[in-house]
Order: structure tokens, then sequence, then C-alpha cells
């Protein structure tokens, strides 16, 4: 009967319409928080903890690490929405947005003064801007495709509570966003060689040194310890993350270094394995 | 109602006004083979299919530039890599693509291989070469990031300077006239939306991207100094990259900002660059659309003294055999 029919597909729609706009609330981008926070303290935007390292994003870790170094006064604000630009972290300060780890480092060494790098030569600068760029615009892409694609059925079972459904959409969507980007047209053995010649070339800088330009930590090793930590903790056993166990302790050393310095509750701020909730 | 009329008013043809519909269809689709099928032969009727002898390269790229052997960095980086290491190739400027739908690729041996940096990574193993060999190990590490910097970040703020609201001066350098510009023009401006919204550089305002340009090409600046190449008196692996980028940047980018902070603000970069094509391409004139001598080379053999030896007694084998 035609009305039974159009009963039926309207109610189908109504349902998809409310799906949609739920979602959009739980998870969409927001434009700014409807809280109002205490003044001159950096809130910090960022998903829920991990399992077995602060966050699983490299750049929350990198933000976070950056604002423990320069001791800015912040708190976090864990919730699944992404900022204006689709992405995460993003903070809010004394009513002023910023998207983007790298804007918001920018942005708040102008407002405090700080500057990390103040004892690098011109050349050295240039050198951490090289390093940086090369973990978060090459490594990066790598670890991810290994997380969530060649991985992703280990990954939603050990070290996310994420429903494996939105675990399936985050793989489509990064097959997706590397197939664009360039990367994820490799196969599999080419993409592990990449991020493997990545983590020889940070393990050679470094050398013996404590950080990546001597005894005193900069900004790079902000961005550096952000994107080793989800190698070393947010990804399966993988023949990647034995690369870097197995072939470069300087670098395992020099992140448990960065971790008992600048997060020494570091257990606090993890599920400790999806046992508990994160106190911090 | 009568039933038969309801039924012949929904299923015969009511006359003229049919039958229009499906000459104007008939024709769009005659076209749209017909167009497709003169592509096809315009392409491949100047542009012979090469057979490489033993150990030679076939270096598949777009074709010239009007004032850069390529219009873009990574042909030109692939093929600076070969005339550096002196290895035998002949290019194909077809404008095939690889298997992964990306360009320039290489053919080696029957063997194929795409991106440019897999390539490189391919030749130095094959044929046992290393032109970072007189760098310290820290040194290597150090090119690298820089030649992730230029490839991964730099890049994509040359795209979206040359594909952004003006797109004129780019017309100026993709070498096609015509439907075959505007087509080309169009379909790359969206191709390159996509790829930087998925790399994500562009979510940023066009300020926030410049800003990020201009740090970079001052970090390479600063970097470079006043040394002869990136890393020292000797040429390496990252000048290709670099070579190819910056080229890009001075002679392909014109009226851009990054053309204009390159040659007011960074002139070791520019003094690099005509260094580069002294020493790599003594024939620059010969290679570029605009040259004073250029000339076609779609299946010229370059290095051919460093072919191998015909191997005379595995023909005597075969003969025997």
């Amino acid at each position: 009967m035609d009305w039974v029919n159009n009963l039926i597909f309207f109610s189908g729609l109504i349902v998809l319409l409310l799906a949609i706009l739920v979602s959009r609330k739980l998870w969409g981008n927001s434009s700014s928080s409807n809280h109002s926070y205490l003044s001159d303290t950096v809130v910090l935007h960022q998903f829920h903890r991990g399992h077995y390292a602060p966050s699983m994003s490299a750049f929350v870790v990198k933000l976070e690490t950056y604002l423990r170094m320069v001791k800015i006064p912040y708190m976090n604000v864990h919730e699944m929405k992404t900022g204006p630009k689709g992405k995460s972290p993003w903070i809010e300060y004394n009513g002023e947005t910023i998207c983007d780890s790298s804007f918001i480092i920018e942005y708040l060494n102008k407002k405090f003064g700080m500057d990390l790098n103040k004892d690098l030569s011109t050349s050295e600068r240039a050198t951490a801007r090289a390093i940086q760029k090369m973990v978060e615009e090459n490594t990066y892409w790598a670890v991810l495709l290994t997380r969530w694609v060649y991985n992703r059925d280990r990954t939603s079972r050990t070290l996310t509570h994420i429903p494996w459904f939105f675990v399936w959409l985050i793989d489509r969507r990064t097959r997706r966003s590397t197939y664009y980007h360039g990367i994820g047209r490799h196969t599999p053995k080419e993409v592990t060689q990449i991020l493997t010649d990545d983590v020889q070339a940070l393990s050679d800088i470094l050398g013996e040194k404590k950080y990546m330009f001597g005894d005193v930590p900069t900004e790079v090793d902000c961005a550096v310890f952000g994107q080793l930590t989800q190698l070393l903790w947010c990804v399966p056993d993988c023949d990647a993350k034995h690369f870097i166990t197995d072939n470069c302790p300087n670098l395992v050393d020099y992140c448990e270094r960065i971790k008992n310095q600048f997060w020494p509750d570091w257990e606090e701020c993890t599920t400790k394995g999806g046992k508990v909730a994160a106190t911090k | 109602m009568c039933v038969l009329c309801t039924e012949q008013s929904s299923r015969a043809p009511s006359g003229t006004m049919d039958i229009i519909p499906n000459f104007v269809l008939g024709l769009l689709s005659l076209f749209i083979v017909s167009t497709v099928l003169y592509l096809a032969f315009l392409r491949f009727r100047y542009n012979r299919k090469l057979s490489a002898p033993k150990d030679t390269v076939i270096l598949y790229q777009i074709g010239r530039g009007p004032r850069s052997p390529s219009i873009s960095p990574f042909p030109l980086k692939l093929e600076t890599f070969l005339r550096m290491n002196k290895i035998p190739y002949m290019n194909d400027h077809s404008a095939r693509f690889s298997s992964k739908g990306k360009t320039p690729w290489i053919e080696y041996n029957g063997l194929p291989v795409a991106d440019s940096q897999l390539v490189i990574e391919f030749l130095k193993r094959e044929r046992n070469i290393d032109p970072n060999l007189h760098l310290s190990v820290e040194d290597r590490a150090i090119a690298r990031g820089f030649l992730k910097l230029i490839e991964e970040n730099l890049y994509w703020t040359m795209c979206l300077e040359m594909f952004g609201d003006n797109l004129e001066p780019i017309k100026t350098v993709i070498p096609y006239r015509g439907l075959k510009l505007w087509f080309t023009v169009k379909m790359l401006r969206f191709l390159i939306g996509l790829e930087t919204w998925g790399h994500g550089i562009g979510r940023h305002t066009k300020e926030e991207v410049w800003l990020i340009a201009v740090d970079d090409m001052t970090a390479i600046s600063n970097f470079l100094g006043d040394k002869k190449y990136l890393m020292g008196d000797q040429p390496s692996e990252v000048d290709c990259a670099l070579f190819g980028m910056l080229s890009q940047i001075v002679l392909h980018m014109p009226g851009s900002r990054h053309e204009k902070y390159i040659k007011e603000r960074l002139p070791n970069l520019v003094n690099y660059c005509d260094r580069m094509r002294e020493k790599f391409w003594p024939d620059w004139q010969s290679r570029i659309l605009q040259g004073e001598s250029y000339s076609y080379d779609h299946g010229h053999l370059y290095f051919k003294e460093n072919m191998p030896e015909p191997d005379v007694n595995s023909y005597d084998q075969k003969k025997t055999s």
C-alpha cells in the first residue's frame, strides 16, 4: 500500500537526519566551547586519554609537553569534538581560539615571551625545522597507516575503546587522506621502510646527546617526542615498533628521559591499558 | 478511465518530442568517443613506446617545460640525480602514468618503479652507488630532514599559491593550448584541493600557508648559507630535490610571492640554482621549450659511454644451446 511505503520512507529519512544531528553534536567541529574558563589559562581541547600514552595523537603529546616544558598554566578538556578546522588539538586562551599545534606554539611563544630555541644558531634553527617537518609531514602518516590500516583490528582490540564501527570509519578516512597525500599509494612494505628510515635518521641526529640539540631540550624535542610516543606506545607489535626498540636504543632512552622529566604523572594520564579512567 | 489509454501513454512515444532527446544523446556520445580516440591518437602518435638496452633507465615524465626542463619538481629531481651519477637513461615524454597513478616513474631492465624517492633508493641499490658517501652519518640524517621539508611541506605551499584564485600565471607555464589547457588546469586545481585537504595544509588560511612557506624558504637559505651545495662543497642527493623545487619557484611561478621572496630576500638560493644548472645541465637551452636550441629528446640516450659492454659470451651460449 502506498501510504505504508511513504511512512517507511519518511521515517527512515527522519531517523537518518536525527543520527546526523546527534553525531555532529557529539563529534562535530567546535567554533568555541560553551564554558567560561579561568583567565590567563590555556584551555587545551583534546581527545580522551590513551591506554598507554597520554594521547593517541602525536600533536596533543607535543603540545602538552611544550606547555609543561615552559610551565604555562593550562587545563584539559577531553571531548570528541575537533576544532574549527576539523583538527585536534586546539586551544582557547582568554576568549581567542587557535588551531594547529605549530600555530598554537607560535602564538603562546609571543603571548608569554617564550623561546625554547633561543640558544640555537641560525643554522641549528633551520635544522630543527627540517627535523620537525620530517616527523610531522612524513613519519606521522606512516605511523597513521601502521596503526589504523595495516594493524587496524589489533589496534581496535588492544589500544582503544572506540567502537569497532568508528575504527572502521577512521580506517577509511586514513586511506583516503593518505591516498591524496601520496604515501597511501605505496605498499605496506614501502611505507614501513619510509618509517624506519625516518626513525634511523632521528637516531643518527640524536647520537649520544641528551636532546636533539644538546643538553637542554628545545621546541623540536616536543615534536619528536610526540611522534615517537605513538610508535613506542600506541601501535601494536609490528616491524616498525621492533625496529625502534631493537636498533635505536638511544631513542628509547630519549623518550624515557623526557617522560621522566616532564611527565612524572604519566601513569595517571593514561587508562593503564584500558582498565581505569585516567585521573589527570 | 480507459485502461488502454493509460497503458499507451506510459509506453508509446508521443511523436517528435521523444525522438529529439535520443538524437541529442547519440550525438553527445559520438562526440565524447571521438574526442577520447583523437586525444589517444595525438598522445601516442609522436611518442612511440621505448625499449631500452640493458641497465639503462627509461624515465617517464610529462614533457619539457617552457623555462625549466620540467613543469614539475619531481621529474627534474630525478633527471638531475641520473645526471649527477651518470646513469645511462632515455626520456619518455608521453606522460604515461605509473600503476600508482603517479609520475615520474621509470622502467629498468623491464621492471617499473614509481615515486621519485623510491626510484632513487632502487637505483642506488641496483647500481651500487651512493651520492652521499662523503657525508657523515649525522649529515645524511639532516639531509633527509631537509628532503622532507622541501617535498612534504614547501611543495604544497607552492601548489596552493599557483592554483589559488588567479589561474592566469599557471596557464603561461603549462605548455598546452585551448581546451586541453583549460581542462588540465581545472583538473589539477581540483586534485590539489583534495590532496592538500587530505594533507592538512589546505585547511589553513592563505596567510597561514604563506607564513609556512616563508619559514621553509628562510630555513633552507639559512642552512645553505655560503656553502656551494646544501651539505657542503660537494653536491649530494638532497641537492637534486632542492634544485628541482627551487627551479620551479624561480622559473615557473611567475608573479608569485614565492618567486618575489626568493629573488629579493634569498639571493643565495638563486645563485645555488645557477650553480646546479651549470654543473648538471650544460645543455639547459636545448632542454627547455623556450630555449635557443631546443630539441625534442624523446628516446635520446644519455651517458651512452657508461652502458655495459654487450656480453658476447652469453650470445655464443644461446647460439650453441
